[in-house]
């Protein structure tokens, strides 16, 4: 199998996983780094377990909790739009965690950009791949990647339409480059269909892509599906 | 600690288009455009010196949110005229607007 | 790397180049425009040309969390910060920055940084990279 990246990449997996029969050398370079950083005393193993057992708790229903409120409590959205990390506090999610300063990658400045019938907000960190982790958990693999990061900037309506959303001439779509110390996340409108419905009920149709703004809520709409999954191997599921 | 800042909410801005080498967060894209200041952001370590230095020591400056139109940013824009886009900047970056870019 | 024969090993560290590209071998000299884009800093892709990608999730293997993990904890304890961190990536170069998967980008910038900032030499590093492998590899028999 070729590695080599054809410009199409029509089906292709992009790139080659490390072989499951063999024992990754990134997971060998991986512990190697950590096993050094301990022995000298760079950090420990209760410090290593801390921060796992942190991350392991973070995921999009952070960010999902925080919409589902502010679409049911406008005074906790005014709060949230106010200032989103001490808003935050309000659903259990503490921007100091698991250090005490927060996470050496995601700083403490952390804002919700509000969707409206005339303003629709997209998120991308052109540089790397700065994301709200402690709302939103671990970035998806595809808001990653160089292609997205080079085109969300640019063509961004082009991207959104190849995520299925399609937006009308007359709403403004502002892209945010989060390429300094903030970090952002969209609060999609709340969707027609959705009267009377609880809190718990409204965060199951908040999922990540519409906190990311490639797609909008809908009372049907329960998980993102647009994006393949790749098992080891580069195969596809 | 908040030195006084030089640019205001609603300020024209235009971003300096300088030489860099090695590391620098301030996108190809912005440079020697224009476009408005629309938030304040914390006084921060600028990247230039937080990226060599371990404890993350060095200058601090305060930083703003530009607003920009992307038909300035893009002369081939494919989306519509009242497409924004909006990205963060340490002051130093910053200078009163000059024309409409210089691209 | 041990598990490759070298030829083929070379053939492939050739093959790493893009299939369109300027060829560049250590020209003689370069004009200054070729250096300005060399010396254009390397995470700065936005609004380059490019085509439609599908865009795809990947399983989560437990290396890319605990590269993530080891990144973190280094600077939580102040061996590096984020931002060295990207910068790191960038300083890699070319071929490794597009090369290597995200992860292993992180956990490849954290030992060039541990031996740049004299916590680990490179040889301790290298003898721990193999006795790793070996008792992973018996552990898998």
């Amino acid at each position: 199998m070729s590695t080599r990246h054809d410009g199409h990449g029509h089906g292709e997996a992009p790139g080659e996983f490390q072989i499951a029969t063999k024992v990754s050398e990134f997971e060998i370079l991986e512990l190697a780094v950590r096993e050094l950083a301990i022995e000298k005393g760079l950090f420990s193993a209760e410090d290593h377990r801390k921060f796992a057992e942190w991350a392991d708790g973070i995921g999009p229903h952070g960010g999902s909790k925080l919409v589902a409120k502010a679409w049911v409590d406008p005074e906790f959205k005014q709060r949230l739009l106010a200032d989103g990390t001490k808003a935050c506090l309000e659903v259990g999610i503490d921007w100091l965690q698991p250090t005490g300063s927060g996470t050496p990658s995601d700083y403490t400045f952390f804002y919700v950009l509000e969707n409206t019938p005339k303003l629709h907000n997209v998120i991308v960190c052109t540089l790397c791949s700065c994301y709200p982790r402690p709302v939103l958990g671990m970035s998806p693999d595809w808001y990653r990647t160089p292609n997205y990061r080079r085109r969300m900037v640019r063509r961004p309506r082009e991207v959104l339409a190849e995520f299925g959303l399609h937006l009308p001439e007359d709403v403004e779509l502002r892209v945010h480059d989060s390429n300094q110390k903030s970090r952002f996340m969209v609060m999609p409108m709340r969707p027609e269909g959705t009267e009377g419905w609880s809190e718990k009920q409204l965060a199951e149709i908040v999922t990540r892509d519409t906190m990311i703004g490639v797609a909008l809520p809908a009372p049907n709409r329960k998980s993102d599906t647009k994006t393949e999954t790749l098992v080891s191997g580069g195969r596809r599921r | 600690m908040t030195a006084k800042r030089k640019f205001n909410i609603g300020d024209r801005v235009s971003v300096v288009d300088k030489t860099t080498l090695f590391h620098h967060r301030t996108q190809k894209f912005t440079r020697g455009q224009s476009g408005v200041v629309t938030e304040y952001r914390p006084e921060w370590v600028i990247p230039e010196d937080e990226a060599f230095d371990p404890a993350g020591n060095g200058r601090k400056e305060p930083f703003y949110i530009v607003r920009f139109k992307q038909d300035d940013l893009w002369p081939d824009y494919t989306g519509h005229h009242i497409d924004t886009l909006e990205t963060e900047f340490s002051e130093s970056w910053l200078e009163p607007a000059t024309s409409k870019g210089k691209r | 790397m041990a598990t490759m024969q070298y030829d083929k090993l070379l053939t492939k560290v050739r093959n790493l180049s893009p299939e369109e590209r300027d060829v560049l071998d250590s020209p003689y000299t370069i004009p200054n425009e070729l250096y300005a884009a060399l010396r254009s800093v390397l995470h700065d892709v936005g609004g380059q040309p490019d085509t439609p990608q599908p865009y795809f999730l990947k399983e989560e293997e437990d290396w890319e969390m605990n590269a993530y993990l080891t990144s973190e904890c280094l600077a939580w304890r102040g061996a590096w910060n984020s931002e060295m961190r990207r910068r790191r990536e960038n300083d890699l170069g070319a071929t490794e920055y597009f090369g290597l998967p995200y992860y292993a980008r992180w956990i490849t910038g954290a030992a060039k940084a541990l031996v740049d900032e004299k916590l680990i030499t490179v040889d301790e590093l290298s003898a721990k990279i193999d006795e790793i492998r070996e008792r992973l590899e018996a552990k898998k028999k």
